[in-house]
């Protein structure tokens, strides 16, 4: 290090940055040596700070605030979207938003819910940035003292058969990621007894730069064991619990806030991936929960980003006290941590515990008999402001509001044109059977069975209904999945996911509308009233107006969408700069619901039941195939994405709850990519029968009445005999007679056009097509 | 979702008198739904840390092994399970318990190994136990299915004892059960040379409980049978039939509304096929002791 850093005088490295006289240039290689991710303008503001306390920060200190204020931590650019279109969206049952949301489950119980990203670290390290993916989400959903019961993971990688020279250089083949992705969430999430009961696996090209990797959680307890992430009172004790401190994970934060260039992955591949050990972690969840079950914690949080550096002032900031640490108390995994490195950490397996004095000792108890380290290594103070000392010399000192809050911006926003109609109508294929079979085959349709039964999701024996559905040994996608967390209940939670690139892409504002749209309508296919939402945003680089404005229009589609259909938003998550040599990411909002069941035993799943049934469609069918997966087929880039009509959503919904209320209902399937074909494809799939579809003569080309993707739409089988009764809870809705259940093949017929397929082609298109593309050659 | 089912417990030990120990370490992560379920039943069932019988916690933790009639080692990932399964679990069991298993499972007490389990029973040398109660040498081995990862997937299971198990004592023999099966390591595998041996053994002895078999009822391969285990085999007990151990998770299947199919069925009341198991153990004890 040159002339501006200057080492003090101690047994251990520790640099005084000289700050004040730099010029606005030395700012920005400053920010640029110490990997701060901080622009000129903040380190501006920085240097305005310690001229007013008239010294010099030390390394620490810059790097707290490297960390405090990077995008990861505190959303500066996005979080005036948030605040305009999300945060507003609030229902009576939200009970806590911190690292999780927290939801009314019954008068004595609550659920946690929240999505995030793990994009950068899973490009780099699949296997790695996957699995600490999984164990962040976890920590987030625990820190609510919440118990984790429920995973999901939506995935997004560029296609599997993509050839290397298409690649840009430092890109890894898409296969390579899958594999790998999948893989470590399978080690870490099967090691940990929390079932992965939802998500998706997308392909498209505009993934290939970047990938998405999705993972969320759901939690459950009683109201009584929930926990704030914040101090309570000057004199809590912070304990410092689960791994040790190490040298990985070293700046993710402020890596995960830069584009992720040849050199990024660099930095990343040199430590910035934290290693996951379930095996701490499945003991750790046990001990925080029995702490916080026995009431003897004042406040909990998890360290993810950021390390120790973002947990304790947040947890102190949030309480309105300060906090005091001393850095020698924090178990290493290795000897030789420089403060800085301590600080920063974002090793894995982490809680911090806010811990009244007198109740320490049993704390300690707890975490004895787990195996699991737990360290006191602070305290809550009166003073707001933050205290770092290392074997006796102080290393930060800071007024907590400064160091934590960190900037917000309003960056500017470039409105870019949207597609208002379809795009010119490709014309008739000549063969719509072997289109059909095209599309079974297409991997954005194409059984997930592969990936979905290398995830435990048994595990917790409460999966009432199964991500795949159907006969054994047949079953197919279904649309949600149900867990019961009680045993003495009927009452149930259903989970869901969604998310819409290739609409997101064409027009953000209805791609966010729609991702909100789908998931409740999955979660109304299983038997189940929507009830929260958590939505992860993936984009490109905010600095950039127009990659902004696809931000803030997916944003307002989310928000107004979620209002619209009563459920409330109460987490969520950013994760921008997604962008490489290949240009920015397909902009990706992602959305992970929970319903409520009221009697779980009225639950509704996706597979054909019983021959002779009859069929209905609920919702109405446009010319909706902007971003459909039949014009990626035929290789169509462009036109309007479906639209939303959520007062008739929201009216199906209701309608269909009521039907199946009463019973009427045998199986229930979203209609969503490929369209009506597909779902009826699948629904027979899993039930093991056929189905013949009679459609009524409409304007629609017969094509786009097969494979159009129009939204609030489901195929329900009706049980026999029970016609006038469905049709009554459906009033004011628009559903149509359209078949009968039946036979070993899937007919879809208007007049003298129709599409045939029987059982067993079907099912060898659907089912063979991934683990073909995903075989490594 | 009441339990009391007036079939089981018709000895003379009351069902709500059955003390049941859930063994746990580090990675176990099925034990609180096993004892979730042993206590529908009426049981007094309590999860147990390994430190807790081993007496390296305070006194007022400690247990002992008599202060159980059933012992449960439930499934999960002990240890991480990074050598192979149920090793590192079996190895600590044995270390300072031994001989309180040995006693154990010589009094006639049941031992219920479920997935994870039943592969700490075998490194053990409590499964199959052919030539004593517990062997120093393991005669199998749960290896890596032959797809070569982790398989979660509903299971058919069928009843082949005779009578020798307490595991199955409600069970009619040629009864199918749904199941599910969540595991990388459930291939049984006997030492090649002698394997035909054993297996005639072990059918001579009466120690094969349930094997897998397809939507009719015959013994089929992948992916009706998950792992590609030996002769289907899906649960073995010991020669005196108070050792079991069974691959797929009867746990996963104690409710109706757990049942991979339920939805097609006549509805989610009641328990399910996996209750059988926890029902004939806990009736197996009740008329016993």
């Amino acid at each position: 290090m040159g002339e501006r850093y200057v080492r003090r005088r101690l047994p251990f490295p520790l640099h005084e940055v000289r700050l004040l006289e730099a010029s606005d240039r030395e700012l920005g290689s400053i920010s640029q040596d110490m990997g701060l991710a901080l622009s000129v303008d903040e380190m501006k503001r920085v240097r305005e700070y310690f001229r007013g306390h008239k010294r010099d920060p030390t390394d620490v200190e810059l790097q707290s605030l490297g960390q405090a204020w990077s995008e990861h931590c505190c959303y500066k650019s996005s979080k005036v979207f948030l605040k305009e279109f999300i945060f507003p969206v609030q229902t009576p049952d939200v009970i806590d938003r911190g690292d999780a949301g927290v939801m009314a489950f019954d008068e004595g119980h609550a659920y946690a819910l929240r999505i995030e990203s793990h994009n950068h670290p899973s490009a780099v390290v699949p296997y790695g940035g996957a699995a600490t993916g999984i164990g962040g989400i976890i920590r987030d959903v625990l820190a609510m003292g919440a118990q984790p019961i429920a995973l999901v993971d939506p995935l997004h990688f560029g296609p599997l058969d993509v050839p290397y020279v298409r690649l840009a250089p430092g890109l890894k083949h898409p296969k390579y990621l899958f594999g790998g992705v999948v893989a470590g969430i399978r080690d870490y999430g099967n090691r940990l007894g929390i079932p992965t009961v939802a998500g998706c696996v997308v392909f498209d090209e505009g993934y290939l730069g970047n990938i998405v990797v999705n993972v969320g959680c759901v939690g459950f307890g009683d109201r009584a064991q929930l926990q704030r992430n914040r101090v309570r009172e000057a004199g809590d004790v912070f304990v410092l619990c689960g791994g040790r401190t190490g040298r990985d994970g070293i700046h993710g934060v402020t890596f995960a806030s830069v584009d992720l260039t040849e050199e990024a992955v660099g930095e990343w591949e040199a430590g910035a991936v934290q290693l996951g050990d379930p095996i701490m972690k499945e003991p750790l969840i046990h001990a925080v929960i029995e702490s916080a079950k026995a009431g003897l914690l004042h406040g909990l949080k998890d360290l993810g980003g950021g390390g120790l550096s973002c947990v304790v002032g947040e947890l102190a900031l949030n309480g309105g006290f300060g906090a005091e640490v001393d850095l020698e108390a924090v178990p290493l995994k290795e000897a030789g941590l420089e403060p800085w490195e301590i600080w920063v950490s974002e090793s894995q397996e982490r809680m911090m515990l806010v811990v009244p004095p007198e109740n320490i000792e049993r704390v300690l108890g707890i975490f004895e008999l787990y195996d699991v380290p737990a360290s006191p290594i602070g305290r809550v103070i009166r003073e707001k402001l933050c205290r770092v000392r290392y074997r006796g010399e102080t290393v930060v000192e800071m007024d907590l509001e400064f160091y934590t809050v960190g900037p917000e911006y309003r960056r500017p926003v470039q409105e870019l044109p949207v597609p208002t109609k379809a795009a010119d109508l490709p014309r008739m294929p000549r063969d719509l059977r072997a289109t059909f079979l095209e599309l079974l085959r297409s991997p954005n349709i194409a059984s997930k069975e592969s990936v979905i039964r290398q995830y435990d999701h048994e595990v917790r024996a409460s999966t009432v209904v199964r991500p795949l559905q159907g006969v054994i040994g047949k079953a197919a996608h279904g649309d949600a999945a149900v867990v019961k967390p009680l045993v003495d209940s009927w009452r149930a939670l259903a989970i869901a996911t969604a998310s819409t690139g290739a609409y997101t892409a064409l027009d953000p504002y209805r791609g966010g509308a729609t991702a909100v749209e789908e998931t409740c309508r999955n979660l109304v296919a299983v038997g189940a009233r929507p009830h929260a939402i958590s939505n992860c945003l993936n984009f490109g680089n905010p600095e950039r107006p127009d990659r902004l404005w696809f931000l803030r229009e997916a944003v307002r589609g989310i928000g107004e969408a979620a209002a619209a259909l009563g459920v409330a938003i109460p987490s969520g998550n950013v994760s921008l700069y997604n962008e490489s040599a290949a240009g920015p990411v397909l902009p990706t909002p992602a959305i992970l619901g929970v319903g409520i069941v009221e009697d779980l035993r009225r639950c509704v799943t996706s597979d054909l039941k019983r021959a002779g049934d009859p069929l209905y469609l609920v919702g109405t069918t446009r010319v909706d195939l902007g971003g459909s997966e039949y014009y990626r087929a035929l290789g169509i880039d462009g036109g309007a994405p479906p639209s939303v009509d959520l007062r008739a959503a929201r009216d199906s919904m209701e309608g269909l709850l009521r039907a199946m209320r009463n019973g009427t209902v045998a199986a229930c399937h979203d209609l969503s990519h490929g369209g009506l074909a597909i779902a009826a494809a699948e629904m027979a799939l899993g039930g093991d029968v056929g189905a013949r579809l009679r459609l009524a003569k409409s304007d629609l080309r017969f094509d786009i009445a097969l494979f159009s993707e129009s939204n609030g739409r489901w195929l329900v089988e009706v049980r026999q005999g029970r016609d006038a009764e469905f049709l009554e809870g459906m009033a004011g809705v628009s559903v149509a007679k359209v078949g009968t259940v039946g036979g070993q093949e899937v007919a879809l017929v208007r007049g003298g056009e129709a599409v045939r397929a029987a059982l067993p082609a079907i099912r060898r298109a659907w089912t063979e097509a991934i683990p073909k593309l995903a075989v490594v050659s | 979702m009441d339990g009391g089912d007036s079939e089981i417990g018709g000895g003379l030990l009351k069902v709500s008198d059955i003390r049941v120990g859930v063994l746990f370490i580090e990675g176990t992560n099925c034990e609180d739904e096993s004892v979730a379920y042993f206590r529908v039943l009426g049981a007094r069932a309590e999860k147990v840390h390994l430190k807790q019988l081993t007496g390296d916690v305070p006194r007022e933790m400690r247990r002992r092994l008599e202060d159980y009639d059933i012992l449960m080692i439930p499934g999960g990932f002990a240890a991480g399970d990074y050598v192979r399964a149920g090793t590192i679990f079996a190895a600590r069991i044995k270390w300072k318990l031994q001989d309180g298993i040995v006693e154990f499972v010589e009094a006639g007490k049941p031992i219920f190994g479920v997935c994870n389990g039943f592969q700490v029973l075998v490194e053990m040398g409590l499964l199959p136990a052919l030539g004593g109660t517990l062997l120093e040498t393991p005669e199998a081995v749960l290896a890596i299915n032959d797809s070569s990862h982790y398989e979660c997937r509903p299971s058919l299971l069928k009843q082949e004892n005779r009578g020798v198990c307490a595991f199955v004592s409600k069970i009619p023999r040629g009864r199918v059960l749904k199941v599910i099966s969540a595991h990388a390591e459930g291939k049984i595998l006997f030492p090649r040379d002698r394997e035909k041996k054993i297996l005639k053994e072990l059918i001579r002895n009466d120690q094969i409980v349930f094997r897998y078999v397809d939507d009719r009822g015959r013994y089929a391969g992948y992916p009706w049978c998950p792992s590609g285990a030996t002769y289907n085999i899906a649960a073995l007990c010991n020669r005196d039939g108070n050792v079991f151990g069974i691959q797929p998770h009867p746990e996963r299947c104690f409710f109706r509304y757990l049942h991979p199919d339920w939805t097609r069925e006549d509805g989610g009341d009641g328990l399910g096929d996996g209750a059988l198991v926890f029902q004939s153990v806990l009736d197996y004890v009740s008329r016993k002791f």
